[in-house]
């Protein structure tokens, strides 16, 4: 029976559940992460989760919000692959902040114009207090300790290419060619039906690319995970190695493939240049004997089977064979292994590369031929093998000619697995020649459940530096830009006029910030140095100094290094002191994104009064509280 | 053995406006609904009890197919407006919240089903006749010399939706938008019958609205090509097109659930296949250099093609194929015979590669003037983006409904304290002779023009949800909120503007409460007159049908005796 279920949201539930379902991540922010398991009393089994999108993935999330939620962080998870904690906590943080207005009386539509305000402010602090990559972290050059000083404050005097383009972007003149804005007339109308195209924007590359101190820019970036982040320093070398004619900034993540290895002592993760297969011990066998040879290869989108239809192909149900004569022994499956192991020898193919699975009889053929069947193959390995060895994927194994068949492609066994109980006995690198690109990280852990904990935060250490590197830019860290934030929305909540269109603007504005403060807050408490009480104070203070000071040379330092002065002893046995203090750098858009779907979610879930409830069974279900039903 | 089931009788429900259940569902109706209604209206979140996708929206076109009720008479109601969105998009919601408060206050006023049905009968002739009068004091004309109206038009439908959390500045550049799109689909040059061209809307996610953008042309999403579509490949001028709507996939799907009969030694798939090749061969020598199929090609078909040169599209989907045909003038080639007619090829002048963050797009542009165009919409994340692409939709329709009735109505309930005023008004000049020839005493007469009346102003009253309190003014009788958290000693001097934004306070202005009885008087027209542009607006042609249908569908709420329901 199909009906519908009204809820009410008394003292707006919403909100509540919200910063509830945040308080999940708290654990998870800042460098020093702390795992949590996660146990199902009905099945016994458990996860062992490190970040709060693995969190939400192994919940049960059945209320409306919780819903929303998960999709949001997926949403974000998908692009930038991190930051989601970072999201999860501000929604929960501002939704606080929205609960204790609607306490005070504020109506929701002066919230939200505050709060879209407040956004805008710190999106302004992130655009004046981005540091350009280009030139950062030059090996000490005298722009750099000066940068080092004046942090932020100074940064701002220098014109930041990546920065005004975006904002340029942002005004939507897209003037290149920097005409005052006014000029541009694009928005004029030209005639009364047509209004000015929008001009193609050909955004100049940088005249000069200067030399980008990539290793600098990871190490700030790290976060915590100094490990994962050496691994994508030296996929980064690799790389650049193979590209160095065109610049030596090039980090192309989606030629970066992952292998894990169980068993293996976790200092044994490395990087590989090429594709790191694992192949069993017939296999490697084939592949012994192609190693140090130059071979053709074969890419195929799809299965290799005599059963496999390309996608959108459908078999007709009813189909009957009529049989004029006796069956001959040899069975269809049979005919197409005989055709197509000779079309493979008449194009003098060694290697063949699926992107889905394949016939294991036709892979022990192969075997017997001297053709190695690599399975599971991801897309863009594919592609780069298409692009290097000359190659054209195709999807059935019938439609390969001459031209489709890729050359120079090269096989080397990397290790020996040893083990004989599993599937696998030997890592195998296939590579397209000497230029590809492609590279492999090799994950490995003695606790299988932390291999996904490991390649987790390899991934989320890689599209950190990957979406700097697209950003040309990235923010000071270390809990400077969130201070710079607070600052902000302190001073502008300050500045309140009397009767102005929102009465209320400070009160929200100064409540955002505290969201802030909890944030700084909570990251400072996870390093286990501070109590939460201490935090905060150190906090105020040092806000109350910069308040003090604006103009000087003020400066907010790096909260999660310097915090705690008193505790130096404890610190450098742990850390040891550095000459130059190592330098912490966030996202801009990354940060930026996670800011503001936080933002969104408290606005759609403050807006939202009733959950509607479909296909209730009003016999059983309707008895429950609170549900009203249509 | 047909087994035999004792039916169950039939259920009847007698006065169903006088049974609780259903009046308690009906004001739950209304409730639900009216809270959605306007740019600060409340969001629902719909999703089924098992916890699947969730959709939060506040637009009465997503709204009303998920709730359905078990009580058919809910279900009548429901119908009748979503007949309405369908057909106009716009002003579902206030067709569904006058209905109900029409049918609700009715049956409180203790008027008689009849007395109540002919009055307001009556007076939705009154309401409809002022609006079509060219002096109707609520009613704005469209000026097509000027893009301001039309601006305001779409803006005002734009910010009606708050599921889209838009700031001022995107609710601006969207509007901006939607107007182009909308010129952009008026053909130019076409003498005799003009058939409006389409808007193509492609929604990509996780990007900034303000990255959203109108293209002449259409945009084929080819993100998942496996194929790379070479960048030299695009520079030919004017390219042959083929499109096909038949599936090129080389499977006999299309046959149904029949048994075939194959003689062995038979491949029906390579022969197909051959036919398919037959059709490539032909295609290659009539030089056709665009190849678009709306459902799969086969692989073996297509690397034939690419070998020859040729760029291959598959996969296109329906919705694109109606504008595909326009744009190129392609005839859709249904059937795999091997003589392709040459009157089925169409023209494009060139293509593009666009890249929208993860999606690459191809832009075909069309060989000549054309009426089609597409509207990429981003948004940061699906929930908004959804309801976004819903309410683009919904401004193209408005804005074409203007080609048809070039006028607009004032929003911001504006126009219901107008006209509430008006029928007041109106009615009490003539009230006996009216109320004898209607049938019914004066008395019957009066207050049932205050339930009409009452039932409008409570629409526009509906605008508000965050505790402000409704007023009109005595002079133009336009509506105005008072908010709630507004300092008392501001007073009445905080007002500003009106609703639509077309008077502005000042000293001289009295203003009662909405609920409150105020003595009737002729509300004066300033639209002539006016330096101020009005900064909300509503469709007048969906405007002036959703006031019919609610009173027709509140009259025949009242008119219903029995409700009988087969249970078996």
């Amino acid at each position: 029976m199909l009906g519908s279920t009204v809820i009410n949201h008394q003292q707006h539930v919403g909100l509540q559940k919200l910063a509830a379902l945040a308080g999940v991540t708290h654990s998870y922010l800042g460098p020093d992460k702390n795992l949590k398991f996660i146990q199902d009393d009905t099945s016994g089994g458990s996860a062992l989760v490190c970040s709060c999108f693995r969190v939400l993935e192994n919940l049960e999330l059945t209320c409306a919000v919780g819903q929303l939620v998960y999709e949001t962080v997926q949403a974000h998870q998908k692009v930038y692959n991190t930051g989601s904690g970072c999201l999860l906590f501000l929604a929960g943080a501002w939704s606080r902040a929205v609960l204790e207005c609607l306490q005070r009386g504020i109506s929701v539509s002066h919230i939200i114009s505050a709060m879209s305000e407040g956004m805008d402010i710190c999106l302004d602090v992130f655009r004046k207090y981005s540091i350009s990559t280009d030139g950062l972290g030059v090996v000490q050059s005298e722009s750099w300790t000066e940068t080092s000083h004046g942090f932020g404050l100074q940064l701002s005097k220098k014109p930041i290419k990546a920065v005004s383009q975006a904002m340029d972007h942002l005004q939507g003149t897209g003037n290149a060619g920097h005409k005052p804005p006014n000029t541009g007339g694009q928005r004029k109308i030209k005639l009364s039906r047509h209004f000015c195209e929008a001009k193609s924007r050909n955004v100049s590359a940088a005249s000069q690319p200067k030399p980008l101190n990539v290793a600098h820019i990871a190490e700030g970036l790290t976060h915590g995970c100094v490990s994962a982040m050496k691994l994508v320093v030296e996929i980064n070398q690799i790389q650049s190695k193979n590209h160095r004619n065109i610049s030596c900034s090039a980090f192309d993540i989606i030629k970066v493939v992952t292998c894990v290895l169980p068993g293996l002592p976790e200092d044994q993760s490395c990087v590989l240049p090429g594709c790191i297969v694992l192949l069993s011990a017939e296999q490697a066998l084939v592949a012994h004997d192609l190693q140090e040879q130059h071979l053709k290869v074969a890419l195929i989108n799809g299965d290799l089977s005599d059963s496999f239809c390309h996608l959108g192909f459908r078999r007709p149900a009813g189909m009957q064979h009529v049989k004029s004569k006796m069956p001959l022994s040899s069975s269809k499956e049979e005919e197409w292994m005989v055709t197509v192991l000779a079309l493979l020898l008449k194009l003098e193919v060694n290697l063949i590369l699926i992107s889905g699975l394949a016939n294991q009889k036709m892979i022990q053929r192969c075997c017997r031929h001297r053709i190695l069947v690599v399975e599971r193959v991801k897309a863009s390995v594919l592609k780069a093998f298409a692009d290097d060895s000359g190659g054209v994927p195709v999807t059935y194994v019938t439609q390969l000619n001459k031209q489709c068949v890729g050359t120079q492609a090269k096989i080397l066994i990397w290790r020996d697995l040893g083990s004989t109980g599993t599937e696998f006995s030997t890592a195998v690198n296939i590579s397209s020649g000497a230029n590809s690109g492609l590279a492999t990280v090799i994950l490995t852990s003695c606790v299988h459940g932390k291999l996904q904990a490991l390649e987790d935060q390899f991934w989320s250490c890689a599209y950190r530096l990957h979406h700097a590197l697209i950003d040309k830019s990235v923010l000071p860290g270390g809990g400077v830009i969130e201070m710079l934030c607070i600052h902000h929305l302190q001073k502008q909540a300050g500045q309140c006029t009397e009767g102005a269109a929102n009465p209320y603007r400070g009160v929200v504005l100064c409540l955002m910030a505290d969201g802030l403060i909890d944030y700084i807050t909570t990251v400072m408490f996870n390093t286990g140095r501070l109590s939460k009480v201490k935090a905060r104070t150190l906090v105020s203070q040092q806000l109350q100094d910069f308040n003090g000071h604006v103009g000087t040379a003020a400066k907010f330092s790096q909260l999660f290094l310097d915090s705690g002065t008193e505790d130096t002893a404890f610190i450098s046995t742990v850390k040891p002191v550095r000459a130059p203090p190592m330098t912490i750098y966030d996202n801009v858009s990354v940060k930026q994104e996670a800011w503001r779907k936080a933002l969104d979610l408290v606005f759609l879930v403050l807006q939202t009064d009733a959950e509607i409830i479909t296909g209730i069974d009003q016999r059983t279900d309707g008895a429950k509280e609170n549900l009203m039903l249509l | 053995m047909a087994r035999l089931v004792r039916k169950s009788p039939s259920l009847c429900t007698d006065l169903p406006l006088d049974n609780d259940d259903i009046s308690t569902k009906l004001n739950l109706l209304r409730k639900l609904l009216t809270s959605c209604f306007g740019p600060t209206g409340k969001l629902k979140q719909v999703h089924n009890n098992v916890g699947g996708h969730v959709v939060t929206t506040s637009t009465s076109s997503v709204l009303l197919p998920a709730v359905s009720s078990s009580q058919p008479f809910v279900n009548l109601i429901k119908t009748s407006i979503l007949n309405h969105v369908s057909r106009f998009s716009d002003c579902g919601l206030f067709a569904a919240a006058l209905c109900l408060a029409l049918t609700e206050r009715a049956k409180q006023s203790g008027l008689g089903g009849n007395v109540a049905i002919g009055l307001n009968q009556h007076l939705l002739s009154l309401c409809v006749g002022y609006l079509q009068r060219d002096d109707c004091g609520c009613k704005v004309k469209l000026d097509f010399c000027s893009s301001q109206n039309l601006m305001t038009l779409a803006r005002s439908v734009i910010s009606s939706k708050p599921a889209c959390v838009l700031t001022e500045q995107e609710t601006l550049h969207l509007s901006r938008l939607a107007v182009q799109a909308f010129l952009l689909t008026v053909p130019c040059d076409s003498p005799g019958t003009v058939t409006l061209g389409r808007t193509v809307t492609v929604p990509v996610e996780g990007h900034s609205v303000l990255n959203s953008a109108v293209f002449p042309g259409l945009l084929v999403d080819i993100t998942d090509a496996i194929y790379p579509i070479k960048a030299g490949t695009l520079n030919s001028n004017l390219l042959c097109t083929v499109l096909f709507s038949a599936s090129l996939a080389g499977d006999l799907s299309e046959l149904g659930d029949g048994i075939i009969e194959v003689h062995d030694g038979a491949d029906p798939d390579s022969q197909i296949l051959d036919q398919l090749l037959e059709i490539g061969k032909q295609v290659v020598k009539d030089e056709v250099k665009l190849f678009l199929c709306q459902k799969v090609i086969h692989p073996v078909l297509q690397q034939y093609l690419r070998s020859q040169g040729i760029i291959v599209i598959e996969r296109l989907g329906m919705s694109l194929m109606e504008p595909l045909i326009q744009m190129t003038g392609a005839q859709p080639v249904a059937a795999l015979h091997t003589t392709l007619p040459v009157k089925a090829y169409g023209k494009v002048r060139e293509l593009t590669l666009r890249q929208f963050g993860s999606k690459t797009m191809l832009q075909l542009h069309p060989p000549g003037e054309s009426a089609i165009c597409t509207m990429v919409l981003c948004h940061r994340n699906e929930t908004m983006l959804s309801e976004l692409k819903v309410v683009c939709l919904k401004t193209e329709h408005v804005l074409r409904l203007t080609l048809r009735e070039p006028s607009a109505l004032l929003g911001g309930g504006c126009t219901e304290t107008h006209l509430a005023a008006y029928i007041r008004h109106k009615s009490m000049s003539k009230a006996a002779e009216t109320a004898l020839e209607l049938g019914c005493s004066q008395t019957e007469y009066h207050l049932g023009t205050e339930v009409f009346c009452r039932s409008l102003e409570s629409v526009a009253a509906a605008l508000e949800h965050n505790g402000g309190n409704s007023l009109i003014d005595l002079t133009h009788a336009h509506h105005w909120i008072l908010p709630a958290d507004v300092m008392r000693e501001y007073g009445e001097e905080s007002f500003g503007f009106c609703g639509c934004g077309l008077v502005e306070s000042s000293p001289s202005k009295r203003w009662t409460y909405l609920n409150t009885n105020y003595t009737e008087f002729s509300p004066e027209s300033l639209c002539g007159n006016a330096t101020q542009q009005p900064r909300v607006l509503d469709s007048f042609v969906a405007k002036l049908n959703a006031l019919q249908v609610a009173v027709e569908t509140a009259n025949l709420a009242l008119d219903v005796r029995y409700i009988i329901q087969d249970v078996n």
